[in-house]
């Protein structure tokens, strides 16, 4: 009797939950599938698919030797990006906590370069760049900080620095506003407390702000690691990873092994790769934060 | 952030229903009078003229029908491959290379494909650059050369009187103008990735080296080819370029060129058409054969772009396959295209026809020596793409031995 009733409980979840369940399957799933056969498959350059291929796609990528420059450079691209947009964002976050005239004008004008696409933002710093007509030459110039124009991003470190920077800037404004979320929640009583015991505004940033704070920052982080680790569009555009690999990150490569050397089985071995990674660094950072007594 | 994922989502949804097919039918049923053309997007002219000619074509023959399809070539071969993939591959395809569809017998040879007026109109050697294991299965449809452009101007105020001959020339006249005229580069060198390939085998050709050795063998890192970029970083690290070659794309420095700032490059056949006239229509230069290290002979680079026919259906598209391209294939039709692009001819006719023409018949003229790019090497695309990413770096900060290894360790490991 019981288990009978258990029975036509789950189907009627299933009712419920089908639709979500299959979207998840079509849009998640399937293209996950689709990439990993492709990465073990030997397909021509003409597009035609002529065999299985095994893990060969992934020997291929192994025996390039410009991968562990670029998987270090992703390294730093990614952790660099984070950290700094975070450590920005507090600040930024507790700015707008603040009230003060003007406030709403501040909070609208933050949220812009996440409104504009990103595409836009990184081609107008490609262009203010620009060793020849670039703005930020010209003003370096003027202020006599430099003699001669520099070409920003013909040098790979130069290069890297500038499109980090892009890269923090178009991801401040949500994760400021994830902070402020977070700074919101923090009930006043708290505050109160703390100023009777005599605690001094240091102190009560660190013990109490900032702990309180760490579910905000977590999501906001995370969020992050992914958006920049798959970020395409900013390295794209600005110096399309070149001269050779030297600003390249394994989003990029991948883009350049099916486009530049038009090998689409390497390119499927480095998504799977790309992948796998992704899915590494957000475990290893839930670990090292201990998210399930945070969370439990 | 939301909104991005399921942008990337549906993105990835849309590249599965496109891998495996669910993306809609292709167009022609079946009947073998209806064919499906992809051509690439020169300019804002293309697709008006190719449209005016399926007009014509369609009148001409009642009952057969041309789609016509123009992508732009940052797009095309990603597009041609997804079609291919899910067997929806054109009937006709106009692309800047045929041979990997060749060996994967894919296309109609030269004698299925055309009529044989049209097969001996060709030019001898674009016959041979369309030649796939001794069959010709890409059609040469249009063509472009370079030659060596110099800033009258800049020339006459260094003190120079005519453009350099020998490599010896060109550094000591880029040092001369350097010395002497202020605010202008003198020698224009595009080594980033969006033609890299095609600058260093100008130069390389002109010093008896290239991609391939006498016998066809891959020979990316021969001595000579080493020489060859030696010497242009050689010229990067003394300033005679613009700065940071390895980072500059062509269309960056043919605007420089265009505005004065650059003495001498090599050029293409449209500097006039897409670069010069529209900014700076008075502007002084001459255009000289290509500089090479002896001096004695100079060789120029030939580039090709072919139309290829698609086995479909055991040949059922056949006879519209070939009604279409010979039309294509008319003299005016042929010239008109030329003239409306700024290409250069590939058959004997439009070449009789554009002939008249002061400043094409220089190119012209050079076309019979033309050298080209190994396109019929299936190993080519591969090439071109390690060649592209890495050529740069020689006049940067790596050894250009090193960066030739590279390339030609790619171009072993892609040859059967």
């Amino acid at each position: 009797m019981r288990k009978r009733g258990q029975r036509a409980g789950s189907a009627f979840v299933l009712l419920w939950i089908g639709p979500a369940l299959t979207l998840i399957l079509v849009v998640v799933v399937w293209p996950v599938i689709e990439m990993i056969r492709a990465s073990l498959l030997r397909i021509s350059r003409s597009g035609r698919t002529l065999g299985f291929e095994g893990l060969g796609n992934y020997l291929d990528l192994l025996a390039e030797r410009d991968l562990p420059e670029i998987l270090l450079r992703t390294l730093v691209w990614v952790v660099g990006v984070v950290v700094v947009t975070t450590v920005l964002s507090l600040g930024l976050g507790q700015l707008l906590n603040q009230r003060f005239p003007g406030r709403t004008a501040v909070r609208w004008a933050v949220i812009v370069p996440w409104a504009a696409s990103v595409l836009m933002t990184a081609l107008i710093w490609r262009w203010m760049l620009n060793n020849y007509f670039g703005l930020v030459n010209q003003v370096l110039m003027d202020l006599r900080v430099l003699e001669e124009p520099v070409n920003w991003l013909a040098h790979p470190n130069l290069a890297l620095l500038w499109m980090m920077w892009v890269a923090v800037f178009v991801s401040l404004p949500f994760t400021s506003f994830v902070i402020l979320a977070g700074l919101q929640a923090i009930p006043n009583e708290v505050y109160e407390a703390a100023r009777i015991d005599g605690a001094g505004p240091l102190k009560t940033y660190v013990m109490i702000t900032l702990p309180l704070l760490r579910p905000a920052l977590l999501v906001g982080s995370i969020i992050n690691v992914i958006n920049v680790f798959n970020s395409f569009p900013i390295i794209w555009v600005m110096t399309q990873g070149g001269p050779g690999h030297a600003t390249d990150t394994t989003t990029t490569f991948m883009y350049k092994l099916a486009v530049f050397d038009q090998d689409v089985g390497d390119s499927a071995a480095m998504a799977v790769v790309n992948f796998l990674l992704i899915i590494v660094m957000v475990l290893l950072y839930l670990r090292a934060l201990r998210w399930r007594e945070e969370v439990g | 952030m939301k909104r991005r994922l399921i942008g990337i989502a549906a993105a990835g949804l849309t590249m599965v229903m496109a891998l495996s097919g669910c993306g809609g039918g292709g167009s022609g049923g079946g009947d073998g009078k209806t064919i499906k053309f992809i051509a690439a997007k020169y300019s804002e002219k293309t697709q008006p003229y190719w449209q005016n000619l399926i007009k014509e074509f369609e009148a001409e023959n009642p009952g057969y029908q041309v789609n016509l399809e123009v992508v732009d070539w940052e797009q095309i071969d990603q597009k041609v491959k997804t079609l291919v993939q899910t067997r929806q591959e054109p009937d006709i395809l106009n692309l800047n290379k045929f041979s990997d569809f060749a060996r994967d017998g894919m296309l109609y040879s030269v004698d299925e494909a055309v009529s044989p007026q049209v097969k001996n109109d060709f030019l001898a050697n674009f016959v041979e650059v369309g030649k796939y294991r001794g069959t010709q299965y890409g059609l040469p449809f249009i063509s472009s050369a370079r030659l060596f452009f110099y800033n009258k101007e800049i020339f006459a105020k260094a003190g120079l009187s005519a453009p350099p001959e020998s490599w010896d020339e060109v550094k000591r006249y880029a040092q001369q103008i350097k010395a002497k005229v202020a605010g202008v580069y003198p020698l224009g060198l595009p080594l980033g990735a969006e033609e890299s390939q095609a600058e260093f085998f100008m130069w390389a050709m002109n010093n008896g080296g290239g991609w391939v050795d006498a016998s066809g063998e891959w020979a990316v890192n021969s001595p000579r080819n080493v020489e060859t970029l030696t010497f242009l970083r050689d010229l990067t690290k003394s300033g005679l370029t613009q700065p940071n070659p390895e980072t500059t794309n062509r269309k960056d420095v043919f605007n420089l060129f265009a505005q004065g700032k650059i003495g001498m490059l090599n050029g293409a056949v449209f500097m006039p058409t897409s670069f010069i006239n529209p900014v700076n229509p008075n502007l002084r230069y001459g255009v000289a054969p290509l500089p090479s290290k002896d001096g004695a002979t100079h060789n120029t680079l030939g580039v090709v772009d072919f139309l290829m026919a698609f086995k479909k259906d055991d040949g059922a598209n056949k006879e519209a396959v070939s009604k279409f391209l010979d039309f294509c294939y008319a003299k005016e039709n042929v010239a008109k295209f030329l003239e409306d692009e700024g290409f250069l001819p590939v058959t004997r006719s439009a070449g009789e026809a554009l002939n008249s023409d002061a400043y094409l018949k220089q190119f012209i003229d050079q076309l019979p020596n033309a050298k080209f790019a190994p396109t019929d090497d299936p190993a080519w695309q591969a090439v071109d793409g390690a060649a592209k990413q890495r050529l740069g770096t020689a006049v940067a900060n790596t050894d250009p031995k090193a960066v030739l290894d590279q390339i030609q360790q790619t171009a072993e490991q892609n040859s059967e």
